[in-house]
């Protein structure tokens, strides 16, 4: 007892800078790490296309890269679990291959289109945002269903019906690739920023305890709205590089439920709420989706499935959370 | 006119008592354990199938299945619970984790099916005689009928069961307020286990009402099962029993009138409608009391 | 001042506060007694925001508090603690105190110095790098009441700060509220099952009954008033 009355003691003597350059000094490695990170991914995918053969497959992996990123946004950072995610990514997809086919616009224009498009979405479906865990989510996976009657509802002309569109004179995919690179970049800023900012500080305070930070003077409404607006609107994005990359789209692969089952695995097998999570998480299974897909395309949907429980029985707080839980000392340090 | 909205109302009852039975089934299990089903379509697409090969192999009618099937659910249930649902309850954020697990198991079904018994739609064959009954100008399948009297059948047993037995009783009072009924001695998990079993063995009895009286099934629907699922007990209160016959009946009421007037797909994006109108302005639902948090 | 005058709030069919006035002068203490389902902690709820009051007025230095959500109360200079702390787990120590900072526009160096010094104040300065859920619950408790005064509250508001407390926190956690009023200038709205504490630290008592206010008075009127003694203290 004594021994800890003293060592407070000591610590009271010491002023408060220099608990200034200790934080300083935890934040700066973890800077550096996070630094690494993004250098590793640019260095991987920024002169991949020069050397490797399977461009889809780096394709791919940036989109879904992307899509677990901004989903840790919301489900990690924001503490919302949007059953209806895939909603953004087919009314980007939408939006883009209707400007482009449809009214002619280039393909820059459209792509902006297909941000302002999930931005739009997001803001109209804004009040839910202050519905509670499971009654957001189950409105969430219904406005995506309701989203993808609206489009199958509209004039043949626009959207193609049933069959969809296809854009074929807009085949480039190297362009479409690079179009990806900014995107995920994009999203890599995004996350810096988010976690660096005050926003981001405000955002972990709600996920952990949203009433708690509420009484603490956080305006919980307008925080959540913020990291939403930034999480609809890359996943429009990455459908709209998306519908360029493949120049075909349809409401089934648009609206496709697996777009959402990917991004909650991915993001969640890494570790929500870090900002290496998705990263690390859709680099682990990435690699081992596509072995399945090839070989057993009919097992695919099985599998993320069992994946999913697996992940909530066994690592519920994915990779990066189970090492941050068992070495609680390095834990200040991962970004 | 006149007639064809007739025949669209007394659809909607029948259609709207086999949706207030998924309704009170989703709600049961979400009272009880506060577990969002997400496999929940999937579970009465299951029976639709049990009913199916209960008649082809077996030769059952789908009336005698369902004994059979609400036991074989009730048991697939009882065993899950142990297997996933208690485990979650140890999580740091139950909720979620249950709103994720039931979407794997969704997936998983959903998946298993597709393997088990290929894309095609199936219908049940199964009429009786007479096929229809005419009141006045209106068209009554007896199928569609038998399927009523049997929906109506389950539902009030089921009020008995949770209005006036013990078991009901207490399962009543968990959903009221579970830290109340640990005190008072009742075992938590073995009677949650029961209700994930009883709430199972409902769906199933759902799924051969649903092969009896829809033209087919797939697959690939069960999740349209959930969603209306999600929308009646969200019309009639989350966690409200006999709320979710109400709201299943008003679904069904708007969704088959609008089939008559529109098409199918403006029905489906009504009931969302209907369902993002009611959690915005009424999130207690419309027969729930206002929550005070 | 905090005044509150003729708060009722009613849960469906059931009144949790009938009607309950009450007045807390600056820089004072007043307990709040009374069993479990008498009203204390709704009381509590209703006037930092998170229940909306059915009827009755509640104002903070002439501004009223009613209809305003609890970020906005927090920014009249309310602050709360919860009966079973509420910290966010996941967060650093420092980071914790950092939320209630967030909308005060400080430096980073303003923050982390405040942070400090209260933090060395609840005497877990020393575990300001750990994660808040690794803190022990009287230690939680701490940094529950750290978070509120780094915002220089005019009001606190303590819901059972002693419960789950061992002996020396407790002893800690008592010094800190009594020293409270006069360092920082707030009142505070204390709480609590504890008797001997609030015996201790009140200027003022309000005992509650089944939401109504039973008896008012200093400790000395409160422990020998009967009907008090009758529904609180007696059997």
């Amino acid at each position: 007892m004594t021994d800890e009355v003293k060592e407070v003691r000591d610590d009271e003597v010491v002023p408060a800078p220099a608990s200034q350059g200790n934080i300083e000094k935890s934040n700066h490695i973890r800077s550096l790490i996070w630094g690494a990170v993004v250098a590793v991914i640019i260095a991987v995918f920024l002169p991949a296309p020069l050397f490797a053969s399977n461009l889809s497959f780096l394709f791919y992996m940036m989109l879904w890269l992307t899509m677990a990123m901004s989903f840790n946004f919301v489900a990690g950072m924001a503490g919302y679990m949007p059953f209806g995610y895939v909603a953004f990514y087919g009314v980007g997809a939408y939006a883009m291959s209707v400007l482009y086919k449809t009214f002619g616009m280039p393909i820059p224009i459209a792509l902006a289109g297909s941000a302002a498009a999930g931005i739009l979405v997001g803001l109209l479906v804004a009040p839910t945002l202050r519905l509670k865990g499971v009654y957001f989510g189950i409105v969430s996976l219904a406005l995506a269903m309701a989203m993808k009657l609206v489009i199958s509802l509209m004039p043949r002309d626009i959207t193609g019906g049933s069959l969809g569109l296809i854009l074929s004179s807009a085949n480039d995919p190297l362009a479409a690739y690079y179009a990806m690179f900014l995107v995920m970049m994009g999203a890599l800023a995004a996350g810096t920023w988010l976690s660096m900012s005050r926003l981001g500080t405000a955002l972990r305070a709600i996920r952990d305890d949203s009433e708690a930070a509420e009484v603490v003077g956080v305006n919980v409404v307008a925080t959540r709205l913020k990291a939403w607006i930034m999480a609809t609107m890359f996943p429009a994005l990455v459908g709209g590089v998306e519908a360029w990359y493949t120049n075909a789209i349809d409401l089934d692969s648009s609206f496709n439920l697996l777009v959402t089952a990917k991004s909650i695995v991915y993001a969640m097998a890494g570790g929500l709420g870090f900002l290496v999570g998705p990263i690390v998480g859709a680099s682990a299974l990435y690699g081992i989706d596509q072995l399945i897909w090839r070989n057993f395309p009919t097992l695919n949907l099985l599998i993320l499935g069992v994946v999913i429980i697996a992940l909530m029985l066994l690592l519920p707080r994915g990779i990066v959370g189970a090492f941050a839980q068992r070495f609680s000392r390095f834990r200040r340090f991962i970004p | 006119m006149n007639e064809l909205l007739l025949q669209g109302l007394v659809n909607g009852i029948v259609v709207g008592l086999i949706y207030a039975l998924i309704g009170v089934s989703l709600n049961v299990i979400f009272g009880v354990l506060r577990v969002v089903n997400f496999a929940h379509g999937e579970f009465i697409v299951l029976g639709a199938y049990a009913a199916y090969f209960a008649q082809a192999w077996l030769g059952l009618s789908p009336l005698l299945a369902m004994p059979l099937v609400f036991v074989i659910f009730g048991a697939m249930g009882y065993g899950l619970h142990f297997m996933l649902v208690q485990r979650l309850s140890r999580s740091n954020d139950p909720e979620h984790a249950s709103l994720l697990v039931m979407f794997g198991l969704s997936l998983v079904l959903g998946a298993l099916m597709l393997l088990a018994f290929e894309a095609d739609a199936r219908s049940l064959n199964f009429t009786l005689d007479p096929p229809f009954l005419m009141f006045g100008n209106i068209i009554l399948p007896t199928t569609k009928l038998l399927g009523l009297v049997v929906a109506i059948l389950v539902t009030g047993a089921l009020a008995f069961f949770l209005y006036r037995t013990m078991p009901g009783k207490a399962l009543r009072a968990i959903i009221m307020n579970r830290d109340a009924i640990q005190i008072v001695g009742v075992d938590l998990n073995r009677l949650s286990a029961l209700t994930f079993g009883l709430g199972l063995g409902l769906a199933g009895i759902t799924g051969i009402l649903v092969s009896m009286i829809f033209p087919s099934f797939s697959p690939f629907i069960g999740q349209d099962y959930t969603l209306i699922g999600f929308i009646v007990i969200v019309l009639g209160g989350l966690g409200h029993p006999i709320g979710a016959v109400a709201g299943g009946i008003l679904f069904g009421l708007a969704e088959q009138t609008a089939m008559v007037f529109f098409s199918g797909t403006v029905a489906m994006l009504l009931g969302f409608v209907l369902l993002i109108a009611v959690i915005l302005l009424r999130p207690a639902g419309l027969f729930g009391v206002q929550n005070s948090r | 001042m905090l005044k509150v005058d003729q708060l009722v709030k009613k849960f469906g069919g059931m009144t949790a506060l009938g009607g309950v006035s009450l007045t807390l002068p600056d820089q004072s203490i007043l307990g709040l007694l009374g069993m479990n389902g008498s009203g204390k902690t709704t009381m509590l709820n209703c006037i930092n925001g998170l229940y909306e009051a059915t009827s009755g007025e509640i104002t903070l230095d002439g501004v009223s508090l009613i209809g305003k959500s609890p970020h906005a109360v927090f920014s009249e200079g309310v602050g709360r603690t919860f009966q079973v702390p509420r910290v966010f787990h996941q967060m650093s120590l420092l980071e914790n105190l950092s939320v209630a900072l967030l909308n005060k526009g400080l430096s980073n160096a303003e923050v982390a110095e405040i942070s400090a010094h209260w933090l060395n104040k609840v005497e877990l300065y020393r575990l300001r790098h750990n994660y808040a859920e690794e803190l022990s619950g009287g230690q939680q408790k701490l940094l529950e009441l750290a978070r509120i005064m780094v915002a220089n509250p005019k009001l606190v508001l303590l819901d059972e700060p002693f419960a789950g407390v061992n002996p020396g926190l407790a002893l800690l956690l008592i010094r800190i509220i009594r020293e409270m009023p006069k360092e920082v200038g707030c009142s505070v709205l204390l709480v609590s099952h504890d008797l001997t504490s609030v015996y201790e630290l009140s200027d003022n008592i309000l005992v509650m009954h089944e939401g109504k206010v039973l008896a008012e008075g200093s400790a000395e009127v409160i422990q020998s008033n009967p009907d008090v003694i009758e529904a609180y203290l007696g059997a």
